[in-house]
């Protein structure tokens, strides 16, 4: 109900505004340097152009502040590293998250030596580590030869492999590339926390600060670094904390790379920064409810959505989902390798079914499954909990009542032959019963007799 | 024959009290002094036994689906049989003593209304 609401929402401010973005178009960029917007001009174009407002706002300036009224004064938040030790009293972790709970989206940028403690403190929340000040990210081996032959921190990331059993928003095309220069971060054991750019087994982060031709002691390595990461919270708000800015700018997005042993390729950086923002600013990635049914299968004017049900009906359960794809709802489809399941429960589920594509129409899929209503009365609710990364969290709940059978829905006893035996038990003794006390009766006199002679 | 019962009961070890002597004599005792409304009470309840009997036999032998018909048949004869025996015993002369306020007739009414009422339980849990 809650999902649906907000979905209403959704659309009502989709009618207001001309942006791609689900959720409206007001984007406020936190910029301390007006010197470095020039350097992100390609990054606020490309957003411009897909209609957002962007604002480009210090985080210093007094009259900034994300909430008006008490209502959101922006969409989604872009939030650079400062100059400064602090973002200001308008950005503070407890007004992010203020933010996001009220459904705003925050793209969270950090470098290496510019990561104030209260992004820190935000990451925390959201269950993500970032490093102290002056940490940096390198790989030996997978770094740009022509920009940082050096010191290997232009690190070229491979995209994540195309999945089977999730969404790839962010899978590219194969052999893409993407340039990263900043820190890594590691990850909590959230649930809602996805990787988008993990880090390659040879990449570690340490302290520049330590005078080593050699890092001692990394303070993240391999695979439990990550470079990008992606949050979708509870309310489907979405953050990404990206350890680098500058993998957004003009110049990682015209950069020419060449890994140590590849060949000199263009960076796909730009591709990646229009899919992220895409993603933590709800153009791709949500899912919307458009209906659910059930009715009785086996009756063709069944009514819909009835809220009884009787022991061992046979039940089809039907769900209608959307996907937006930038700028129009597609049929959603769930990756090979997963499954959408419909649960019918009460308190556990009696049934976990999966629930199969029996529709497609031009903008939705209608996945539906059928099934005997257990041999249990009670309370009972179909129940589709959907939640997969990079999508809407999909949780649909109806509760429906499971009655037992009606006395006279029961097969009739002399409609099976083996009662027939017993029927005429009941017969027989009745009949036997009868004439036995019309004899009782007629032997009154006898009886009067019998005590008589006593 | 012409003793009483406590005498006969009593096992002493004169010839009428040899057990053999008094098995050979129980059923033309029990011809000569039941009142007639006990022997029509005993050859229901033989009735009711024999019909029950075969409707066990049947569950036994044929499998109890459906269980609710093994149930209401076999309980309305159970039950016929329980009611008529609790007759027997209220109308039995010689317990007449013990059941000073329920006369014969009162007796024969509540065992039609506990028998109604059986039968009508009966019937509708057969379905």
């Amino acid at each position: 109900m809650i999902f649906r609401a907000i979905f209403f929402s959704l659309l009502w401010t989709v009618s207001q505004v001309t942006a791609k973005s689900l959720t409206g178009s007001r984007l406020l960029v936190a910029l301390e340097d007006a010197d470095i917007k020039e350097s992100y001009s390609k990054f606020f174009g490309d957003l411009e152009s897909r209609g957002y407002t962007v604002d480009i706002q210090s985080p210093k300036n007094d009259k900034l502040s994300l909430f008006q009224h008490g209502e959101r004064a922006y969409d989604h938040v872009i939030i650079f590293p400062p100059k400064a030790k602090a973002y200001g009293p308008a950005l503070t972790p407890q007004k992010l998250v203020e933010f996001t709970s009220k459904d705003g989206n925050i793209l969270l940028l950090t470098s290496p030596f510019g990561t104030p403690e209260q992004a820190r403190e935000l990451a925390r929340e959201l269950d993500i580590d970032l490093p102290p000040r002056d940490f940096l990210a390198v790989d030996h081996f997978n770094y740009d030869t022509v920009s940082a032959s050096e010191k290997h921190d232009v690190i070229l990331v491979q995209r994540p492999p195309p999945s089977k059993s999730a969404q790839n928003y962010f899978s590219g095309k194969e052999g893409d590339v993407i340039a990263f220069r900043g820190t890594g971060h590691t990850l909590g054991n959230r649930p809602l926390l996805f990787p988008v750019l993990p880090a390659a087994r040879t990449a570690y982060t340490y302290d520049t600060k330590e005078d080593f031709a050699y890092a001692e002691e990394p303070w993240s390595a391999g695979t439990q670094m990550h470079y990008v990461t992606a949050v979708q919270l509870r309310n489907n708000a979405r953050v990404v904390v990206s350890g680098s800015a500058e993998m957004f700018s003009n110049e990682f997005f015209d950069m020419e790379v060449q890994a140590p042993n590849g060949q000199a390729t263009k960076t796909a950086n730009q591709e990646f920064a229009k899919e992220i923002t895409q993603w933590a600013f709800q153009e791709s990635g949500v899912v919307k409810v458009i209906a659910v049914r059930h009715y009785l299968s086996n009756q063709t004017d069944a009514p819909i959505n009835p809220n009884v049900y009787r022991v061992k009906n046979d039940i089809t359960y039907e769900i209608e989902l959307s996907e937006w794809a930038t700028d129009k709802w597609i049929p959603f489809t769930v990756p090979p390798n997963d499954s959408l399941q419909l649960e019918y429960t009460m308190l556990d589920p009696y049934y976990r079914l999966p629930l199969l594509p029996s529709t497609i129409t031009e903008d939705s899929t209608v996945y539906s499954t059928s099934f005997k209503a257990p041999d249990q009365h009670g309370i009972f609710a179909f129940r589709v909990n959907y939640k997969r990364p990079f999508v809407t969290y999909v949780d649909e709940k109806y509760t429906v009542t499971l009655r037992h059978f009606a006395h006279d829905e029961y097969t009739r006893s002399w409609d099976i032959s083996a009662a027939w035996v017993w029927i005429a038990g009941i017969a027989v003794t009745i009949a036997g019963w009868v004439v036995f006390c019309m004899l009782w009766l007629y032997s009154a006199p006898t009886e009067t007799s019998v005590k008589k002679t006593q | 024959m012409s003793k009483s019962r406590p005498a006969a009961s009593a096992g002493a070890a004169s010839n009428s009290n040899n057990p053999l002597t008094i098995l050979s004599a129980l059923p033309a005792r029990y011809l000569q002094t039941t009142p007639s409304r006990t022997k029509l009470i005993d050859a229901f309840l033989l009735f009711l036994i024999f019909t029950g009997a075969i409707q066990f036999l049947y569950c036994v032998l044929a499998g109890n689906y459906p269980f609710n018909a093994f149930l209401a048949g076999f309980t309305a004869t159970v039950g016929q049989f329980v009611l008529t025996v609790s007759l027997r015993i209220q109308s039995n002369p010689e317990n007449k003593s013990e059941f000073k306020a329920v006369s014969p007739e009162r007796a024969f009414a509540d065992y039609v209304f506990g028998s109604v009422l059986l039968h009508f339980f009966c019937i509708n849990f057969i379905n």
